[in-house]
C-alpha cells in the first residue's frame, strides 16, 4: 500500500493527459462523423512547433500554446475545406482512406524539415517537481494535467453556451433537423474540425516537454486513444474523458501491481479494447448506431 | 514479325545486352542499404554521409574500374529492406552490401542476404542475435561492437571505480534491444560482484515510466542501467530527473553520446554513463600508407565538417572506416570477385581513422568482426569526460547527487 498514493497522482495526471489526446478525436467524429486519422500528426506538429519556438526565439510552451492553438484551428479549417469535406458523405473506407493519406504526407512533410532526429523542449520547470508526504508531483506533468483540464473545460463551456457550440450538437444529434433550423452545416463542421486539430496541437504542445518528439510520434498515439474512443463510445465527449480516465487508471495500477507491469501496462489499452468490441461495442457511454 | 524485323531486334538486343555487359565490366558496384528515411533515419543518415566519403577519398575508382554505390532506402522498415535486399542481391547482383545499420532492420535483411551471399559489412547491429544467424558465415563482416562488449566495458569500469558489491537495477525494453542486452548485463555486473536487486520491463513507446522508477525507488540501487532506444531513453532521462531518483550512478549504453539524446534531455544527462566506439576531438595519427585515405583523426573531421556541415558521430565515422577497408580490399584484389576481395578484407590490419582496423573472431562465434574497442563516459558538466580505458581517462567517475 505504500505505493498506493504515488500511484493515484500518477494516474490522475495521466487520466489528464490522455484526455486531451482524444478528446479532439471525439469531437470530430460525434459531430462530421469523420474519423481523423491524421490527428496524431497534429499532435507531432504541435510538439513541433512548441519545440521550435522554444528553440529559435525562447518562447516557453505554455507562451506558445495560444499561438500554435490559433494555428491548428486554422490549419484544420483549411484541411476540411480542401480535403475532408469532399468525402463528407463518401463511404467510411474513403475517409479513412484520405485521412490516413494525410498523415503519411504530414510525417513525411516533418521528415524532410526536420529529420528523424528525436528532440524534446526543455523549459527550466519541466525539470522541477515538488514532494508531499513522499509523493512526488512533477511540474510538467502537473502542468500538462491543468492546461488540458483548462482546455477540455472551455471546449465543454463552448459546446454548451456558445451558438455556434450548441449547433455542432444539433448537428451532432440530428444532422438533418438541424439543417432544416437554418444551420450552416458546412461552416460548423469546418469550426469543429479547425477546433479539434487545434486540440491535437495542444496536446502536442504538452507532449514537447513530457517526451520525445520525432515526425512518427502521433501514430502510436493515434492508436490508443482510438482505444480510448471505443472505450468510452465513438463520437461521445464524456465518454472520451471517462476512456482517458479509466485507461490511465488500469495503466498506471498495473503498472505498479503487476511484475514487469509497465510492459504489460501500454497493452491494456488493446485489451480493454478488445473486450469492448466483444462485450459492448457501443462503447461505455455510446449510443447504438444503426446500419 | 517480319523476318527482317526479328532480326534486326535480335541484333539490337544483342548490342544493348553487350554495352550493358562492358559496363558492367568497368564497374564496381556496391550495394548501400540504408535507413534513409523512417524512425531509423538517423543512423541511416550517417551511414550514407560515410560511405560517400570513403568513395570520394578513392575518388570513386577502385581496382581500376569506376566505384557504383547503389543506395537504397529500406525505409526503417523489415519489409522494405526484405524487398530491397532482394532487388540488389537478387537482380542488380550486387558482390558486396554495407548496411543497413539498425538491429531489426539488419535482422531483417539476413534472409534475402542469404539468398546471394555477397560480401556483406555491416556497420551498426549490436544484437547478438545478428552473431547466432550470421556471425559464422564467411562472407559477412561486423564492424561495430555487439551488446555484450558494451557491458564487459562499462562492468569494468564500475567495478574499477566503485569496487564489487553494489546494488544494481535495471531497466529494459520489451523489444528485440532491450532483451538482447539483458542477459549480459546480468552475466557481467554478476561477474563484477554486483547484486541484481531489480529488473524491469518496459514497453516500447511507453509515455509513462513512473510507475518502473517508483519501484525502482524502493529497491533503493546504487546503479540503475537503462538498456532502451533513444526515444524511450528520452523520456527515460527525464522522468529520472524530475522524479528525483536517488540513484547515483546512471548507466546507458550508445545513446548518451548522441547530440540527439542530449540535446533533447537537456539538463538531465548530467550524471550519464554511457559507451561509445568514437569520442570527437580524440587524437589518432595518419596511417602513413594510406594518409589520403586515412588521415590524422582531426584532419578527417575537418573534411566532414566541411563537406556536410555538420559534426560527424560515431556511426559516419564508423561507417566511413568500414566503407574504405571495403574499397581497399576491392582495390588489393584487383578483380571484381568476391572471393579474392573477400580473402583481402581478411589480410587486412591497418590504423584507420576509427581505430585499428583488423577482422578477428569474437567470443560469441563471429568469424569477422571488427572495432570493439569501446571508451566509457560519463557527462560531467555538459561534457563528456572518459573514465575507461584508464590510458585513455580524462577523468574520474562522480556520483550524481539530487
Amino acid at each position: 500500500m505504500e505505493l498506493a498514493p504515488q500511484m493515484l497522482v500518477d494516474a490522475i495526471l495521466l487520466g489528464g493527459v490522455y484526455t486531451l489526446m482524444v478528446i479532439g478525436l471525439a469531437l470530430s467524429f460525434g459531430i462530421t462523423r469523420v474519423i481523423n486519422f491524421a490527428h496524431g500528426e497534429a499532435i507531432m506538429f504541435g510538439a513541433y512547433g512548441a519545440f521550435w519556438l522554444l528553440t529559435v526565439w525562447g518562447i516557453d510552451p505554455l507562451l506558445s500554446l495560444p499561438l500554435l492553438l490559433a494555428g491548428g484551428f486554422v490549419a484544420g479549417f483549411l484541411v476540411y475545406e480542401t480535403a475532408v469535406k469532399r468525402v463528407l458523405h463518401a463511404p467510411h473506407i474513403n475517409q479513412i482512406l484520405l485521412t490516413f493519406g494525410l498523415g503519411l504526407i504530414f510525417q513525411n512533410v516533418a521528415l524532410i524539415l526536420w529529420t528523424g532526429d528525436e528532440r524534446s523542449a526543455n523549459p527550466n520547470w519541466a525539470f522541477d517537481a515538488f514532494e508531499f508526504n513522499m509523493v512526488v508531483v512533477p511540474y510538467g506533468r502537473l502542468i500538462g494535467f491543468l492546461v488540458a483540464v483548462m482546455l477540455v473545460a472551455a471546449l465543454f463551456a463552448w459546446l454548451r453556451w456558445t451558438e455556434l457550440g450548441r449547433a455542432s450538437r444539433a448537428l451532432a444529434e440530428h444532422n438533418e433537423a438541424a439543417q432544416l433550423v437554418g444551420i450552416n452545416v458546412s461552416l460548423t463542421y469546418g469550426i469543429a474540425f479547425g477546433i479539434s486539430v487545434a486540440l491535437g496541437v495542444a496536446m502536442g504542445v504538452l507532449v514537447s516537454f513530457l517526451g520525445a518528439i520525432n515526425p512518427f510520434m502521433g501514430f502510436h498515439m493515434l492508436v490508443k486513444g482510438f482505444a480510448i474512443l471505443i472505450l468510452g463510445g465513438l463520437g461521445n465527449i464524456m465518454g472520451a474523458v471517462f476512456g482517458a480516465f479509466i485507461l490511465a487508471f488500469v495503466e498506471t495500477s498495473v503498472g505498479y501491481y503487476v511484475p514487469n507491469g509497465i510492459g504489460w501496462a501500454e497493452g491494456m489499452a488493446f485489451a480493454i479494447l478488445f473486450a469492448i468490441l466483444v462485450l459492448r461495442p457501443r462503447g461505455l457511454l455510446g449510443q447504438e448506431v444503426e446500419g | 514479325m517480319h523476318p527482317r524485323l526479328t532480326v534486326a531486334a535480335a541484333v539490337a538486343a544483342l548490342a544493348c545486352s553487350a554495352t550493358t555487359g562492358a559496363a558492367a565490366q568497368d564497374t564496381i558496384r556496391v550495394g548501400v542499404p540504408m535507413e534513409l528515411s523512417g524512425k531509423f533515419v538517423s543512423y541511416g543518415a550517417p551511414g550514407k554521409r560515410g560511405t560517400e566519403m570513403a568513395a570520394e577519398a578513392f575518388n570513386y575508382k577502385v581496382a581500376g574500374k569506376k566505384l557504383e554505390l547503389l543506395f537504397r532506402d529500406v525505409q526503417s522498415d523489415a519489409q522494405t529492406t526484405v524487398s530491397v535486399i532482394n532487388e540488389l542481391v537478387s537482380q542488380a547482383k550486387v558482390n558486396y552490401m554495407i548496411g543497413p545499420i539498425g538491429s531489426p532492420i539488419v535482422a531483417a535483411a539476413i534472409p534475402a542476404w542469404q539468398q546471394g551471399k555477397p560480401i556483406w559489412l555491416v556497420p551498426g547491429s549490436s544484437s547478438t542475435k545478428l552473431e547466432e544467424v550470421a556471425g559464422a558465415e564467411p562472407m559477412f563482416f561486423h564492424t561495430y561492437p555487439y551488446a555484450y562488449h558494451y557491458h564487459t566495458s562499462e562492468a569494468a569500469a564500475l567495478k574499477h571505480y566503485l569496487g564489487p558489491g553494489k546494488r544494481v537495477a535495471v531497466i529494459y525494453s520489451d523489444d528485440s534491444y532491450g532483451r538482447t542486452h539483458l542477459p549480459y548485463v546480468q552475466k557481467y555486473y554478476k561477474e563484477a560482484g554486483y547484486n541484481i536487486v531489480a529488473e524491469e520491463l518496459v514497453r516500447t513507446n511507453a509515455s509513462d515510466l513512473n510507475p518502473v522508477l517508483t519501484k525502482i525507488r524502493v529497491s533503493r540501487p546504487d546503479i540503475l542501467i537503462g538498456l532502451v532506444q533513444t526515444t524511450d531513453a528520452i523520456t527515460l532521462a527525464k522522468q529520472i530527473h524530475t522524479r528525483r531518483l536517488d540513484v547515483p550512478y546512471l548507466v546507458g549504453t550508445a545513446y548518451t553520446q548522441l547530440d540527439e539524446w542530449r540535446n533533447a534531455v537537456g539538463e538531465a544527462q548530467e550524471g550519464w554513463l554511457g559507451v561509445t566506439t568514437y569520442l570527437p576531438g580524440a587524437q589518432r595519427a595518419a596511417n602513413p600508407d594510406y594518409p589520403h585515405i586515412f588521415p590524422s583523426l582531426t584532419e578527417w573531421e575537418e573534411k566532414f565538417r566541411k563537406r556536410f556541415n555538420a559534426e560527424p558521430d560515431f556511426l559516419d565515422i564508423g561507417t566511413y572506416a568500414t566503407a574504405a577497408m571495403l574499397f581497399l580490399a576491392i582495390d588489393r584484389a584487383g578483380v571484381d570477385d568476391r572471393e579474392k576481395v573477400a580473402a583481402e578484407l581478411r589480410k587486412i590490419d591497418l590504423q584507420t581513422v576509427f581505430g585499428r582496423g583488423n577482422f578477428k573472431p569474437t567470443e560469441g562465434g563471429t568469424k569477422q568482426q571488427a572495432f570493439t574497442d569501446m571508451v566509457v563516459f560519463q557527462n560531467q558538466g555538459g561534457k563528456n569526460v572518459v573514465l575507461y580505458p584508464l590510458a585513455d581517462a580524462t577523468g574520474k567517475l562522480q556520483p550524481l547527487k539530487r
